[in-house]
């Protein structure tokens, strides 16, 4: 198995097979119990250290699952995966400085893993001494991390921003008529007790590690999500009279579990670009990142007002958001459905028309048949190589149901519009690749296109897009609850097409998409 | 009149050259670097929005390693036919490209306006990196997917959206028939 899995290894590990060619080098971890032998490979200025033997030494155990690998420790979990610089570690996400690799059929992750992860689960703090080619792992010594607040009104929500200096862990829960967020480091408080002038928030008050919001009314809730660099917790309050926003769950980010279907209830529509990556831009400057911004607003709100969905925007401004954190945010409220909205563009002046894509997986589509090729030959005989696969495989789950979703959002589409149909397409977008849900990306017209680039600004033609896309989200989510028994079908609908076979990873050839 | 016969000189001479010395990319990377006019397939977008092959002479070592990165360069220099747009930003540089014994070319790009972030859409960005994957898997039989690098690395995406953390595969469906 492990000769037949090679080839497939490495064109999955790509340039990393090349940066890697060094071999694993020995190294020393000490802990406050003492030294211990590990490997560590240094590849392009950064030290990756074998994982399983770091947490081996600590007293963790790893095993394997189907989207990576998983960490315990003291009963914290940590994860990571093949394609993404973040991993989880408990309810937070770390972000690495590189992606982790497989080395010899074993994971090996940036040292700065377990400077994230080890905080969280023990209490310790890792560093790298690289003159002794030695990880520290020594208790934490906390340093107060200094936090500013600001609440800002807009119409019937208020945006509680808490910004800190460096990301510090913490809980947040509804007590009585306040929020309240316990820090689990020290904070340098901006103040006291302040009172507050705002129709959801009476007032604010530092304690120690805790912070209480006050609200004006015990139906005042919302919505809390976490932005990075800065590093701010953000709180979304109105009054739940004003909104058909479900009842005030807070997002309990960590590792998604498969458990007993739910149906669609939490919804990630991502307008791309933003900040200076202002996507394309047409022939009188209208730029990409705008048209989405508005487009994926008006969205948002049709969608919770519609369909009672909880939906959550990955940029509600013209901020920089990276590609990965976009797909980690979804992942981490573990939305049921993610939705990348774009406008197009072509060197072609004439293009024109809307298209819709999900993603395709070219070098995993080989790493399957190998792995189907394999388990035939061996009579599915277990071998550590495996996992290489797995983590691949484990994005195909939801190719099938992303094939659905594309379909579903062309057709209304090209109903509502008579926009040309450019069809259902794949590529392996980047912002869908670490998607642990049904994912697909929308390009709603060419912006290159003079006669659509002033479409694209008019609000008719966005409401009318987006009317469009809200039907489409509405047929899907009926046809998926009715698939997994949610659902009793109240009458024949037609069955959404286009949906991939589920062995259509081992078996398609000839996809339209890279 | 002295001018119209040094033209008519060239156009022989040309033609000439190109009956006598026209010959493939040979395949073997063993062979010695012999340079002469050689055919390659050059992959432009074309009205119909699918990539379409120009053929071009180009004077190419017959060593297929050393023949790459001239190809991909010639590629970057766009069409003949000067109503065919160019796919990539006008200052986008060619650092190097390589063939790997696995049938992986690399091809390393450069340039202020990639480096910067280029601001275009999906269907640009698909067409540009396909026009590069085409001509290599078209004009070096060996090559059976590519690497597309930035600055000597692994980057992103190009343009914000086709991940370049996977080599590409030749697409049928981006190709006119």
């Amino acid at each position: 198995m492990k000769r037949l899995l090679l080839p497939g290894a490495a064109a999955f590990l790509g340039v990393a097979s090349m940066v890697f060619a060094q071999v694993p080098n020995p190294a020393m971890l000490r802990t406050p119990s003492g030294d211990h032998p590990i490997t560590v490979v240094h590849a392009a200025g950064q030290t990756y250290v074998s994982a399983g033997e770091v947490i081996a030494a600590l007293g963790g155990t790893m095993s394997p699952e189907s989207t990576g690998f998983r960490l315990t420790l003291n009963g914290v979990a940590g994860a990571f995966g093949p394609d993404s610089r973040y991993a989880v570690a408990g309810e937070d996400l770390i972000e690495m400085p590189a992606v982790p690799v497989i080395f010899d059929g074993r994971p090996y992750v940036p040292w700065q893993f377990f400077q994230g992860y080890l905080s969280r689960a023990a209490g310790l703090e890792a560093s790298w001494d690289a003159a002794a080619n030695t990880m520290i792992v020594r208790p934490l010594q906390q340093v107060a991390v200094s936090a500013q607040f600001s609440v800002t009104n807009l119409g019937d929500i208020s945006k509680v921003v808490v910004t800190l200096a460096s990301p510090v862990e913490y809980t947040l829960a509804k007590e009585g008529g306040a929020y309240v967020i316990r820090f689990r480091g020290p904070i340098q408080a901006p103040f006291g007790t302040q009172n507050i002038d705002d129709p959801n928030v009476t007032g604010a008050a530092f304690a120690g590690r805790e912070l209480r919001i006050g609200l004006a009314s015990p139906d005042v809730a919302g919505d809390a999500y976490r932005l990075e660099n800065p590093f701010r917790i953000v709180l979304d309050l109105r009054r739940a009279a004003t909104t058909s926003v479900p009842a005030p769950v807070m997002p309990q980010p960590g590792i998604r579990r498969r458990t007993e279907p739910a149906g669609i209830r939490t919804i990630v529509i991502d307008p791309g670009h933003g900040g200076k990556e202002v996507g394309a831009v047409g022939p009188t400057g209208v730029m990409e990142k705008d048209v989405a911004l508005h487009v994926a607003r008006k969205l948002a709100g049709a969608l919770q007002s519609r369909l009672g969905a909880r939906v959550i925007l990955t940029r509600e401004d013209d901020s920089i958001v990276s590609l990965d954190q976009r797909t980690a945010l979804a992942n981490q409220y573990r939305a049921d459905l993610f939705l990348s909205v774009h406008m197009n563009a072509a060197v072609v002046k004439d293009a024109r028309g809307s298209e819709t894509y999900f993603l395709s997986l070219e070098a995993s589509d080989e790493l399957a048949r190998r792995a189907a090729e394999t388990e035939n030959a061996a009579g599915g005989s277990g071998d550590g190589d495996l996992q290489l696969i797995l983590w691949d495989l484990a994005h195909q789950e939801y190719l099938q149901e992303s094939s659905r979703f594309a379909q579903a959002i062309q057709e209304e589409m090209n109903r509502a519009t008579g926009v040309r149909n450019r069809g259902v397409k794949q590529a392996p977008f980047k912002v869908l690749l670490g998607a642990t849900m049904p994912a697909a990306l929308v390009e709603i017209g060419f912006i290159t296109n003079p006669e659509e680039e002033s479409k694209l600004q008019s609000s008719a033609f966005q409401d009318m897009m987006v009317e469009a896309i809200v039907r489409a989200v509405e047929r899907y989510k009926t046809d998926y609850e009715t698939r997994i028994g949610i659902l009793q079908p109240a009458r024949p609908e037609p069955p959404l097409t286009g949906g991939i076979r589920p062995t259509a990873a081992v078996e398609q050839k000839g996809r339209t998409g890279t | 009149m002295g001018r119209r016969t040094a033209v008519i000189l060239v156009i022989a001479l040309a033609l000439a050259s190109c009956r006598t010395e026209e010959k493939p990319i040979t395949s073997n990377l063993s062979v010695e670097n012999k340079v002469a006019m050689r055919p390659v397939a050059l992959f432009y977008e074309s009205p119909a929005q699918l990539l379409v092959a120009e053929q071009r002479n180009v004077a190419l070592p017959e060593n297929p390693a050393a023949a790459l990165p001239l190809v991909m360069r010639e590629l970057l220099k766009g069409s003949a036919n000067a109503g065919v747009p160019p796919l990539f930003p006008p200052d986008t540089t060619v650092r190097g490209a390589y063939l790997l014994p696995d049938g992986t070319a690399v091809v390393d790009l450069g340039g202020q306006t990639l480096t910067d972030g280029w601001p275009t859409g999906t269907h640009q960005e698909l067409m540009a990196i396909h026009s590069v994957v085409q001509t290599v898997v078209s004009n070096f039989p060996d090559a059976k997917r590519v690497r597309v690098l930035l600055n000597g690395g692994t980057a992103e995406t190009l343009g914000g959206h086709i991940s370049l953390g996977r080599p590409f595969t030749p697409n049928a469906a981006l190709v006119q028939r």
